[in-house]
């Protein structure tokens, strides 16, 4: 076990609340699992010395801080700040509840072989529980914001559950104030015919560590539209989950990763078609300047029993510098015959029919590059359901984007 | 300027795609306000002509000039020859998803404002020219806001060409095979938006396979471009004659398919 862990772990026993029989369950687990290195599939290109010289500590008392506004969205605001749970929304329309109370589904979703998940399990002081009752459909966005101050450690857990045809939008928001920890973890189980809209904003970048997951469990015709969208920094690495349990349920999940520097971003995909009639499109779209690294890795897991399965899974990603680095991964495995499946990963290159045609109108071939790098990774902010949430993040986008080099 | 008079002056232009010779020995002359119609059967260079006068990578000048204005054109930029006033409609239009029409047409318009040493539009003035040309053009302004061409049908794409025709004010504009694919009210339509903007100093090169287009926008001259050069000229009359007659009597040689794409 290493030093960090050794000593974020050192309190975990005190925490006696609702879960602690859950948490005891993962903190063995956690004692029995290795240090991940660079022999690790898992870390094979995300180093973990980032997490092992981080200073960041939880700390006794913390500074108010207030998420991003949203121009044209009222949010339903959970805040946490430092890990700590400072706001609930105050008045929750009817069959939306949000309870700090023992859950059966926590830890249940999400599964084991995650290591910072086992951490997040042990050291989240303040489990969210969201429920959405049956049938309930509810408007407004909730938005749980992870805030963290210079120096802290904040970990943050929320559980969300959608009662069969119900349906939520929710975003996960990140900030990051300076140089900090921490592990933000959420687990949704989408009932029978529910739908959930949900998005994660990990748009915190510079010299903090985060490390996190959005994991879903998909019950028969349900539908879940996900949108990820990070920068990189000293380590930014999100997994994602995507479970089938019921047929005829549909997941659709857009990432889109702007680096810059010497960033690290590393989002592992994992889609588990375990039941029959189910499909997945999966896009990711990246782009890496200056010396950042990008690492996917977009596994899909076909059982024996999924037939009719159809899953898609396209990764491109676009260099912005001979010292970037991308790692692209996508591993299918199949023991299903009857299904359709596709993948394909590229670093791509502009088009130069679509360059050749901006210049024939006079735009200059280094703007027309901009304009189709940029092209590409707006393309998937077009498609966020929520207009208001693709305006607000598109020139957030295109700012960073403008002031990455190409050389 | 070698004659103040002529917009366009190609001179035993020869050029290859692939090593392969297209274009063998052509010579046309276009002065300002003139419509020339450029016909001739598949693979005798026609789109060729429009891709090497516009600069596309891989279409090889390989003797020969071509000036526009009496600036050489091979000696610029693709960019730098839209800015002096050439314009080539697409025979096949490019989608660019995650471009947004309008963003395209405003930084298209404002580069060449800018090379000409002219304030850039504001959003405000340039949205209201950009929807007056929807409207000429048949097109609902809703399109301004989607991918340049997404998911555009072919007429649809082919009045966005004529589009950004009128918003960019070109000299010379190269019409390649516009008619194509496009039924009579469609191509009435494209036919319009070119005519709305003929006047004594815009020249337009029409290169269509077909003569229909031409009852729409009358060419003060119509030449014949088989295997590589221009095997006959005449007026507008010649293209009737061409209808009546197809292209057997060139006797030429039977050409592989014109390189498109």
């Amino acid at each position: 076990m290493s030093e960090w862990l050794q000593h974020a772990i050192a309190h975990a026993d005190s925490i006696q609340d609702g879960f602690a029989d859950q948490r005891a369950v993962s903190l063995a687990l956690l004692k029995d699992t290795k240090w991940p290195s660079r022999k690790t599939e898992a870390w094979k290109y995300t180093p973990l010395r980032a997490v092992e010289r981080s200073s960041a500590v939880v700390k006794e008392e913390s500074p108010e801080l207030a998420p991003v506004d949203v121009v044209g969205l009222d949010f339903l605001e959970l805040t946490f700040v430092d890990g700590q749970l400072v706001s609930m929304p105050e008045d929750l329309p009817e069959g939306l509840t949000i309870e700090m109370q023992e859950s059966d589904l926590f830890t249940t979703i999400k599964p084991e072989r995650h290591i910072f998940g086992l951490v997040n399990d042990v050291l989240a002081a303040d489990v969210a529980v969201v429920t959405v009752a049956e049938n309930v459909k509810i408007d407004s966005v909730l938005r749980i914001n992870n805030l963290l101050s210079n120096g802290a450690q904040g970990h943050i857990r929320v559980v969300v559950e959608l009662e069969a045809g119900a349906a939520l939008k929710v975003v996960e928001n990140a900030e990051a104030h300076g140089a900090t920890l921490t592990t933000a973890y959420t687990e949704f189980l989408i009932g029978v015919e529910a739908h959930l809209e949900h998005y994660r904003f990990a748009l915190q970048a510079g010299d903090n560590v985060a490390l996190g997951g959005s994991h879903f469990k998909l019950l028969g015709k349900a539908t879940l539209n996900s949108s990820i969208i990070g920068f990189g920094s000293d380590l930014q690495r999100i997994d994602t989950d995507i479970i089938y349990a019921g047929e005829k349920a549909e997941a659709k999940l857009n990432a889109i990763y702007l680096l810059d520097g010497t960033e690290l971003f590393d989002l592992h995909a994992n889609v588990e078609h375990a039941v029959p009639n189910c499909t997945t499109e999966e896009n990711i779209r990246g782009i890496a300047g200056d010396r950042s690294r990008a690492v996917f890795n977009g596994r899909i897991h076909i059982h024996r029993d999924a037939q009719k399965t159809l899953a898609e899974l396209n990764n491109r990603n676009l260099l912005l510098s001979d010292k970037a680095e991308i790692n692209t991964k996508p591993e299918l495995e199949i023991y299903a015959d009857d299904v359709r499946c596709a993948h394909g990963a590229t670093i791509a290159e502009i088009d130069k029919k679509a360059l050749y045609y901006l210049q024939t109108r006079g735009v200059s071939r280094s703007q027309a590059q901009l304009m189709l790098s940029f092209g590409f990774i707006n393309e998937l902010i077009d498609q966020m359901p929520t207009a208001a949430l693709a305006e607000w993040v598109r020139p957030i986008i295109r700012d960073r984007f403008a002031q990455m080099e190409v050389k | 300027m070698s004659n103040e008079n002529v917009l366009l002056s190609i001179k035993d232009l020869h050029a290859s795609v692939e090593e392969k010779n297209i274009l063998k020995g052509l010579n046309l002359d276009i002065k300002p306000g003139e419509v020339h119609a450029i016909m001739g059967p598949n693979g005798a260079g026609k789109s060729t002509t429009g891709y090497v006068l516009s600069g596309r990578d891989g279409y090889e000048v390989d003797s020969g000039s071509a000036t526009l204005d009496g600036q050489d054109l091979f000696d610029m930029d693709v960019e730098e020859r839209a800015r002096a006033g050439l314009f080539l409609a697409f025979q096949y239009p490019v989608e660019i998803p995650g471009v947004s029409n309008l963003e395209f047409l405003k930084v298209s318009v404002d580069s060449q404002r800018e090379a000409r040493g002219e304030e850039a539009l504001t959003s405000a003035e340039f949205l209201k020219l950009a929807k007056e040309a929807c409207k000429q053009v048949n097109l609902p302004v809703s399109f301004l806001k989607r991918g340049v061409n997404e998911g555009f049908s072919g007429g649809e794409k082919k009045r966005n060409e004529i589009m950004q025709m009128i918003l960019l004010k070109p000299k010379l504009c190269i019409l390649d095979e516009t008619d194509s694919g496009l039924d009579i009210d469609a191509m009435q339509v494209v036919a319009n938006g070119v005519n709305s903007q003929r006047d004594s100093e815009r020249s337009f090169i029409v290169v269509t396979h077909y003569q229909r287009l031409l009852d729409y926008i009358k060419p003060d001259f119509v030449h014949v471009l088989a295997d590589g050069k221009i095997v006959k000229s005449g007026d507008a009359s010649l293209a009737k004659e061409l209808e009546a007659q197809g292209y057997a009597w060139l006797q030429t040689e039977p050409t592989e398919d014109e390189i498109e794409d």
